[in-house]
């Protein structure tokens, strides 16, 4: 077991984390749908693209996007979902329900700007 | 955008929002082969021969037309196909054999 | 739903148990499933066995979950905060497809309808197979469109204060609608409350009504 240096302080606690360890969106962050047209595989429907938002939650664990593993790719980065609430009249202009109306949608992270 | 170019970016089963008519509130009993398809699929996946995903991904590819024509397990069976000829798992040849194979067993 | 012919020209030898010959797509199923046996990449013990699987999962476990979860305080709050761990050790409920589940609560003020845009997710582990309609276009393209029409199509007439949220499923988790208990039911015991509860409730398509049952 390597001793310590003689004289140093507690290593502090604050480590590194690696790309995809932490959500990048929290509950509540005001987000945007992407725009582009990915061909031949996606999961994000043309609905609610570039169509804005507010994140509701983090999808409890990290996992593979599953674009990617539409083309056998099981294993690679992770990254996180987020359950996104989008109000239907945002979607649809002319939207006759109730202006409470809302869409809640997963979107993998790679898919979210700030709004 | 232009139409063709729509066709390419719009895979078949992203419909969310498209105009539709009533809801036909209907259900059938699985047949049997129904059934054993979702079972094959189930398998599949725990394996990783074809993942949930993969499947997803080879529904879509069969094109607007089958997408629209074939029944829900009509399009898996096909898709599971020719997935597994992508793979090199099988051959088309060998499928095709198999299946006269299994229709010869019909024939008194 | 059955687009394949039967053919029934199978005459000489026919037993009279004997079946009409397979359709297309049956044949095809089957001679997969022959050839991934062969080449060892999966046991035919494994499509019977998952077969029980499915044949074990019906919306009448959906049902027991939405009653425990009207009786029983603690666990509605283990339900809510995660569907899948409260669904695992209070029932036994195994999630097979390795889906998460997110139970969505209607209240007075909000009435959670659950849909998939792009395929068919479906809770199966808790509910089964999706119904034909779930699977269909005009579902699946109108819910996120005009949820009220569609809801009214079910006879649902949501008033317009009430909120009207719609879960689109997209990837790995799935979406259970707890419905609200009924009103008269107070005395009413664990089972008579599960007896209550219908599979389109627990879709969000309809409520749950002292008059309905498990099968429709």
């Amino acid at each position: 077991m390597p001793e310590p240096a003689s004289g140093t302080a507690t290593p502090s606690l604050h480590t590194v984390k690696s790309f995809g360890d932490q959500p990048v969106w929290k509950a509540g962050d005001a987000i945007r749908i992407s725009v582009r047209y990915p061909i031949a595989h996606y999961r994000v429907p043309r609905y609610i693209r570039g169509k804005r938002g507010l994140v509701e939650m983090v999808i409890a664990r990290a996992l593979v996007n599953n674009e990617e593993e539409g083309f056998g790719r099981n294993a690679g980065q992770l990254g996180y979902y987020y359950r996104v609430a989008i109000p239907l009249q945002e979607l649809w202009p002319d939207y006759v329900g109730s202006p409470n109306d809302n869409l809640r949608i997963e979107v993998f992270e790679t898919w979210l700007e700030k709004n | 955008m232009t139409p063709t170019e729509q066709l390419v970016t719009r895979l078949p089963n992203d419909i969310g929002g498209l105009e539709a008519g009533r809801i036909q509130q209907t259900d059938h009993p699985l047949e049997p082969w129904e059934k054993r398809c979702h079972a094959l699929a189930d398998v599949l996946d725990y394996h990783k021969i074809i993942s949930t995903e993969e499947k997803r991904r080879g529904v879509e590819s069969l094109g607007g037309k089958m997408v629209g024509e074939l029944t829900y397990y009509e399009r898996w069976i096909v898709a599971f196909a020719n997935i597994l000829f992508q793979k090199g798992v099988l051959t088309p040849d060998d499928l095709a054999k198999k299946m006269e194979e299994i229709a010869a067993r019909w024939k008194g | 739903m059955d687009a394949h012919d039967h053919h029934h020209d199978h005459t000489a030898t026919a037993a009279p148990q004997t079946e009409a010959p397979p359709g297309y797509y049956e044949t095809m199923e089957t001679a997969l499933r022959e050839l991934l046996v062969e080449k060892k990449l999966i046991g035919a013990g494994e499509i019977r066995r998952q077969i029980e699987v499915l044949d074990s999962r019906t919306p009448a476990l959906g049902a027991k979950v939405v009653a425990r979860a009207w009786v029983d305080p603690d666990f509605r709050r283990r339900l809510l905060a995660n569907g899948r761990t409260a669904c695992e050790q209070d029932f036994g409920i195994s999630f097979y497809d390795d889906t998460e589940l997110i139970v969505l609560e209607n209240t007075e003020k909000v009435h959670n309808l659950v849909v998939c845009t792009l395929c068919s997710c479906y809770p199966r582990p808790v509910l089964g197979l999706p119904p034909d309609w779930y699977k269909q276009k005009a579902y699946r393209a109108r819910a996120v469109r005009d949820p009220r029409a569609v809801l009214a199509e079910f006879g649902t007439i949501i008033p317009d204060d009430v909120e009207i949220r719609v879960s689109d499923s997209t990837a790995v988790v799935r979406f259970l609608v707890l419905p609200r208990r009924p009103e008269g039911t107070e005395n009413f015991s664990e089972e008579e409350l599960t007896a209550l509860v219908t599979r389109d409730s627990m879709i969000g398509v309809v409520p749950v009504q002292l008059q309905t049952g498990i099968l429709s």
